[in-house]
């Protein structure tokens, strides 16, 4: 294209424009960015008073709470960290720390992996695929009361079915739930298999989105089945099971309906977790204020054990 | 029972309750005129208001609740309309927790042994005393051991509906196999006993304690044990825990060396979850039990009821455990008189007899020991003939809060985790910590 041709007008109007000054047009342009806010801030306040009002409000309280003697009849009462030298030398705290620390590290990466092998199988061409996912899935969608009364049943030391099954290849049975070298196990196997359901499901959500051409030209290159998961599936799973691994931490922190149906802590408190020590502060002993500082307790552990998973697995926004 | 008799036991209840309701009623008002109350005139009380309630349990107690009592109590205050809570005993304490925190105290509610204490302390239950119920009435007309429970620094907070009493029960025609023809009457005699009815199989397993003492919650167990042998759970004046006596620590023994020594059943053998109590499918020839047993066998297997021998357990001193329920008004209701109506409406004869045989257990008010229902349970007569010897938990306003410490340190012991001086010195430290001693 000539000079002649270029649509020199055009480019004189627009020169103009340009080299306005950007002054008298600074007031239109803020009055505009103003509403913009304005509608903003109008469209989040609903968000934000609901989060202030339900999320905020009650973690405030909760920490305000944990500094006061307060027992449901009388107005709290002030003292200080109290609470917290209380839950220091209280042994069966401790004891549920240390048996929620015990129940986590073993319900959560075992139903991962397990979680993590069913998905890959259920996410190949198998027959009556959907019936095994749903069957996967069912444990996470029946209450956990319901749940825990089927695993009463097959812990029963006489008419149970683990014993049955036990007796037929010679092993004595045991007080799964009454011995407590067993019972802390037996709640952890029930916590175990209730939460594969839904890390099942995210994964394989997370492994529908991994592109079938890097399996291919893996297999061009004749990587095996086990270097394929290894170099494949495993790095692409990354994000999932960041977000799998925090939310299977916070919900083993707070187990509590299992514990509640199946034991009630005992016996001699050797399965009572974090959750169930904050209940029987709360509803039995009327300790609101301690109930409240074990809750925080129950929060500095979460966010602790969030950060260092996210630290493990070098968790990203992505 | 034909269904006429049921018919007519129904009609005579019905016009019992509302006699009675009627009697306290008038005799109330001549005791006081000037607080709202049942005292006034039925068609003056009215209001809308709510009951919690452990007792009418299931499908069957709430159907007597509902379709037989209620309409009764809404024939005579038909401007009453009652919401109902259910829970059980075990449920109740979140119940009122909540209630209390969220100043929605129910206006009726009945509670458990020791539980009236702390709430009447705290100013949450109303002081029926001032609405002219005297410990001096209620004791004239109720079990004298079970008033006692419902009465804080004088007054009357609670009145009593039922009892509830755990002692020792024999299945007889086990004993008779084993060559026994009566329940022992000593402790060393118990221990033989139970040795010789214990049955394990070649492999060692048990498949029949010898004496069960772990279908029973295991701080109502060893109550039990301890007021047998003449121990208590706290001194005199209830400023400090007394279990740790050497009354107390006998009584834990005993039931360690039952496990653990003479091996008379094994730990998991049973617990408070069985569905079936071990007496009534024969897993068990003696054991500690509840007195609604004999209710649970009539619907399980009513031919073993004649078996059932009740017996005191044999220690230093003759001794029984006893609960109850009662029922109780919030200081709070806003309908004070229609509360007031609805608690005396169910602590009636009437009304009382009818919850008491759904329940399986023993009537508070004496008029009702001679009922036909008392006089058809041997175990509600064997605790009525030794109520004498009962004695009940609680005391100190602290005591929701330190009961349910009991039962762990309990099982640490049966456990083998602590002798039991060690496990019941550590629980009187933790009593006497949250005492404020």
């Amino acid at each position: 294209m000539s000079a002649s041709t270029r649509p020199a007008p055009t480019t004189r109007l627009l020169r103009p424009a340009r080299a306005l000054p950007s002054a008298p047009r600074r007031p239109d342009r803020s009055r505009s960015q103003r509403k913009l806010s304005r509608a903003g801030w109008l469209m989040v306040t609903p968000a934000v008073a609901h989060i202030g009002l339900w999320t905020a409000l009650p973690v405030l309280a909760t920490f305000a709470l944990s500094l006061t003697d307060y027992n449901i009849f009388d107005a709290p009462r002030w003292i200080g960290i109290d609470n917290y030298i209380q839950i220091w030398n209280d042994p069966t705290f401790r004891l549920a720390t240390w048996n929620t620390v015990v129940y986590t590290f073993w319900t959560v990466p075992v139903s991962m992996a397990i979680a993590m092998v069913i998905a890959v199988a259920l996410n190949q061409n198998l027959w009556l695929r959907t019936w095994y996912r749903t069957a996967f899935f069912l444990p996470q969608v029946t209450a956990t009361v319901a749940i825990a009364m089927v695993w009463l049943w097959i812990y029963n030391p006489q008419q149970g079915l683990l014993n049955a099954a036990l007796s037929v290849i010679g092993i004595p049975g045991q007080a799964w739930l009454a011995n407590p070298d067993w019972s802390l196990w037996a709640v952890i196997l029930v916590g175990a298999w209730q939460g594969i359901g839904i890390k099942m499901l995210i994964y394989i959500a997370a492994l529908q989105n991994v592109d079938n051409s890097l399996y291919e030209a893996a297999s061009v290159d004749g990587a095996s089945v086990v270097r394929k998961f290894f170099a494949i599936t495993l790095p692409m799973l990354k994000p999932a099971t960041f977000f799998v691994l925090v939310i299977s931490i916070i919900g083993a922190f707070q187990v509590f309906d299992q514990i509640y149906v199946l034991t009630d802590g005992g016996p001699a408190n050797a399965t009572t977790m974090m959750t169930y020590e904050v209940y029987r502060s709360a509803f039995q002993n009327f300790q609101m204020g301690l109930a409240s500082a074990q809750s925080v307790c129950l929060f500095a552990f979460l966010l602790v054990m969030t950060l260092i998973s996210r630290r493990a697995t070098r968790g990203d926004d992505e | 029972m034909t269904a006429s008799g049921a018919t007519r036991r129904h009609v005579a209840l019905r016009y019992s309750a509302l006699g009675t309701a009627a009697v306290l009623a008038l005799a109330l008002s001549a005791c006081s005129a000037e607080e709202g109350s049942a005292t006034e005139d039925s068609d003056t009380v009215s209001g809308d208001i709510t009951l919690l309630t452990p007792i009418y349990e299931g499908a069957a107690g709430q159907r007597l609740l509902e379709d037989e009592l209620l309409p009764q109590f809404y024939e005579q205050y038909p401007d009453v309309t009652v919401t109902v809570d259910y829970t059980n005993f075990a449920r109740l304490n979140e119940k009122l927790t909540t209630g209390v925190v969220s100043g929605l105290v129910p206006d009726v509610m009945m509670m458990g042994v020791g539980w009236v204490e702390a709430f009447a302390d705290k100013g949450v239950l109303a002081n029926l005393s001032e609405s002219g119920i005297s410990v001096a009435d209620l004791e004239k007309s109720t079990t004298p051991e079970i008033v006692q429970a419902g009465v804080w620094e004088g007054d009357v907070y609670g009145v009593p509906i039922m009892l509830d009493a755990r002692f020792g029960v024999a299945r007889m025609d086990l004993l008779r196999e084993a060559g026994y023809d009566a329940p022992p009457s000593t402790w060393a005699e118990l221990v033989e006993m139970a040795e010789a009815l214990t049955v394990r199989s070649d492999s060692g397993s048990l498949e029949r304690a010898g004496f069960d003492v772990l279908s029973l919650d295991a701080r109502q167990m060893y109550e039990t044990m301890l007021f047998s042998s003449g121990g208590t759970l706290f001194n005199d004046d209830n400023t400090a825990p007394a279990f740790n006596s050497d009354e107390g620590i006998e009584a834990l023994e005993s039931v360690v060396d039952l496990i653990h020594t003479s091996k008379v059943e094994d730990t998991g053998f049973s617990s408070t979850k069985e569905t079936v109590n071990p007496l009534i499918n024969g897993r068990a020839a003696m054991g500690i039990a509840h007195n609604n047993l004999w209710t649970q066998t009539l619907e399980a297997a009513p031919e073993l009821l004649p078996e059932l021998e009740p017996f005191l357990i044999p220690g230093d001193a003759p001794g029984m455990f006893v609960g109850g329920t009662l029922a109780t008004m919030s200081k709070g209701s806003e309908h004070p008189a229609a509360a007031q109506a609805l608690l005396e409406f169910l602590a009636s004869p009437g009304p009382a007899l009818a919850a008491n045989e759904q329940r399986g257990n023993i009537p508070a008010l004496t008029e009702l020991l001679d009922s036909d229902y008392a006089q058809g349970n041997r175990l509600v007569q064997f605790s009525m003939e030794n109520l004498d010897v009962a004695k009940r938990e609680g005391g100190p306003s602290e005591w929701l809060g330190l009961r349910g410490e009991i039962a762990p340190a309990i099982e640490s012991a049966l456990l083998a985790q602590k002798t039991p001086k060690q496990a019941l010195d550590d629980l009187a430290d933790l009593f006497t910590s949250k005492m404020g001693g």
